[in-house]
């Protein structure tokens, strides 16, 4: 054992320290937040590794650890199963919806289907969407409220609360940068907790041969039974996980959506992917579950008592020194912070975008905008807290579960078919959300005549009764709302495919060509070095002159997308700027990039610094 | 061979199988996936590669690493 002894203030300081530095890293980055590109998309312009740390930041909630280890507690490794269905998505995610949303400069998933589809599309998944984003805010408020109720006996809603202002504040202040960066420092510093967590337990139990021996056989697998338990079935997990929740994260979480959009180039989104999920993903199933396998090895030998729910706090614990329990209860509340504030952030995104700017206050300044942004995040953080108290009457995993599975599947439905299917109409989008969520209303109502419930979402219950539905409610959801739409489309109109170039599969390169303004340059070039040289000839051309040997180095041409950025790889792009190659400089110009003094301004680029430059397209 | 272990691997990387290829297919109509260029065929095998990584871990942990030890029930 690494210790026995808890020493709890040393460990409440260390919370509390913790929590006050991601305030300020937080807050530090309110300068890059100028607009409402920064605020909601940090500028285009982030490398992948950063990208990458950020989704699983946000992927792990604070509820992740107490779900995930409670489950892992009940029923083992087969608790990461809902960590290994993102691969599947990969493709459709790289090779479809981000070079659509990227290329089209599509702010928000109720803009792409106005523009795929039609404006009452719009409405009916703007709804959905907040509702989803609201609800998510809530469930991960609560399980930090309810954490901090077993540690510090504080009220739920006081540490909600306490949270929530917190978050909100550094949101309020530093836009997606602030985002960006601080779940940058909390994925580093959750993945160290749960990871660490598991080495000491490894450590204690003297290898992990005699740790896998204290696990029940039945707990040793990858997968549950297929249908069996009810509550925990791998059928009931993957409809509800895998296909559902996941299909959501990737194609219709706002959250997910702007983080793409942070990043430099859609080349990017590549790496970005393949770091994030089949590496970071992975290690943070992981990190989020072995606090219950721990518990149960540790509860066979005789040296813990503890119950599912408390599985993490109790195992870490039993294994942590003072100080280093603190840091990992602040790895906690960093798994909140980092998933509530892309939370706050898409929501505030989405009533800008999708209801401020179109229907309320048309064609005002920017910074107006800004303004409405920043107080609609205050907003988004206080109408999740107003939905703790509805959460409170379930199990965290099982109000996850139940809501994910029943919000999710109409408007994910009508984006995949919307981005696959060339031929699905309007009419038939509109009739999968607003008919998908109506069918998924009426599986809940019980009272009455009929008893919805069993009628509905009973055929796709595989035997496993009621206790079942919340997570084969998603499975009836996807059936019925893809019926639906199926139905419709042949009954009624499609679009004029000219009018779907760069909105569905097969289109993506008329998209490259139109966010260019030109046909895109796929050739393999190298970056430059070179050194910025301010040129006030140069204003409001967002254009750079450089020389025709780093032209030819970087395979590029004249009206070619460029990308400038710091030297200093770590940076990881919040010192950079896109700009469009201008004609060849003189030859006299040969290590210079002429840039003009506010494109070096976004960059923060001073005069004669060393740049890297390399071209996207 | 207990099925009720298998059928989740059957459905998950089957049902996965089918998502992947409505991707790759939708990323070869139109010609954004594009074979001919080298960055797209390592994206095309590192995607194919990953699938297997995964199968390979979900194989191990289904039927081999059960009986590393065993366990004491609970």
């Amino acid at each position: 054992m690494i210790a026995q002894a808890i020493g709890k203030n040393l460990d409440y300081v260390v919370m509390l320290g913790y929590f006050v530095v991601v305030l300020g890293f937080g807050l530090y980055f309110g300068r890059y937040t100028r607009s409402t590109k920064d605020f909601f998309f940090g500028g285009q312009r982030f490398s992948w590794w950063l990208i990458a740390f950020s989704c699983v930041a946000t992927v792990v909630g604070s509820y992740s650890f107490i779900k995930y280890s409670a489950a892992g507690f009940r029923y083992g490794i087969s608790s990461t199963q809902s960590y290994l269905n993102d691969w599947f998505w990969m493709p459709i995610l790289v090779l479809v919806w981000i070079p659509i949303i990227y290329y089209r400069k599509i702010q928000s998933v109720p803009e792409y289907l106005e523009i795929r589809f039609d404006k009452k599309t719009r409405v009916a998944a703007t709804i959905i969407i907040l509702f989803y984003i609201v609800g998510y805010i809530g469930i991960n408020l609560i399980t930090l409220g309810k954490t901090l109720n077993t540690l510090l006996g504080w009220e739920i809603m006081t540490g909600a609360i306490i949270t929530a202002v917190a978050v909100a504040l550094y949101v309020y202040i530093g836009g997606q940068t602030a985002v960006i960066m601080t779940d940058l420092v909390q994925g580093i510093i959750l993945l160290i907790a749960g990871l660490g967590l598991f080495a000491g337990a490894i450590y204690h139990f003297g290898g992990f041969g005699n740790f896998w021996a204290l696990l029940p056989t039945e707990h040793k697998y990858a997968f549950s039974d297929f249908n069996a338990p009810p509550k925990f079935s791998f059928i009931g997990i993957y409809v509800q996980d895998g296909l559902a929740n996941t299909g959501a994260l990737m194609l219709m979480h706002q959250g997910f959506i702007m983080r793409f959009l942070s990043l430099k180039s859609v080349k990017d989104s590549r790496r970005m992917v393949v770091c994030w999920i089949l590496v970071l993903a992975p290690l943070a199933a992981v990190a989020t579950s072995c606090g219950g396998w721990i518990a149960k090895a540790l509860v066979n030998n005789g040296e813990l008592v503890t119950e599912p729910g408390d599985s993490f706090v109790k195992a870490a614990h039993f294994l942590c020194a003072p100080g280093v329990f603190g840091f990992v209860l602040a790895a906690l509340t960093a798994a909140l912070m980092s998933t509530a504030d892309s939370l706050i952030n898409a929501v505030s995104a989405i009533f800008v975008n999708d209801i401020w700017r179109p229907y309320i206050k048309p064609g005002s300044s920017d910074k107006h905008y800004l303004r409405v942004a920043r107080i609609s995040s205050l907003v988004a953080a206080g109408a999740g807290l107003a939905l703790v108290p509805v959460f409170m009457k379930d199990t965290i995993y099982g109000a996850h579960s139940m809501f994910t599975a029943a919000v999710t599947p109409p408007v994910l439905t009508a984006i995949f078919l919307g981005i696959t299917w060339k031929r699905y109409t309007p009419t038939a989008a509109f009739v999968t959300i607003a008919g998908g969520a109506v069918l998924i209303g009426l599986s809940f109502v019980s009272k009455g005549p009929v008893n919805w419930p069993d009628v509905l979402v009973g055929p796709f219950d595989f035997g496993m009764g009621p206790e079942s539905y919340k997570f084969m409610r998603a499975l009836f959801g996807l059936l019925a709302a893809g019926t639906l739409g199926v139905l419709v489309t042949f009954f009624t109109k499609p679009r004029p495919e000219a009018e779907l170039k760069g909105l569905v599969a097969g289109t993506q390169t008329d998209a490259m060509r139109s966010f260019k303004g030109g046909e895109p340059n796929r050739r393999k070039g190298s970056k430059v070095r070179l050194q910025a040289k301010l040129d006030a000839g140069l204003a409001g051309e967002n254009m750079v002159i450089i020389s025709p040997s780093a032209l030819e180095k970087m395979a590029a041409e004249p009206g070619d997308l460029l990308y400038a950025s710091h030297i200093r790889w770590w940076y990881g792009g919040l010192r950079s700027v896109h700009v469009k190659a201008g004609p060849a400089a003189d030859s006299k110009d040969a290590g210079l990039m002429r840039i003009s003094p506010e494109d070096a301004a976004t960059a923060h680029f001073a005069d004669g610094q060393e740049v890297v430059v390399e071209k996207i397209m | 061979m207990n099925m009720l272990r298998v059928w989740p691997i059957f459905c998950q990387f089957g049902v996965g199988a089918l998502l992947c290829a409505v991707g790759i297919w939708c990323g070869l109509r139109g010609g954004y996936l594009n074979l001919k260029v080298a960055e797209d065929r390592r994206l095309l095998a590192i995607l194919i590669a990953g699938f297997m990584v995964m199968l390979a871990i979900v194989c191990v942990f289904t039927f081999l690493a059960p009986g590393w030890a065993s366990g004491e029930s609970s």
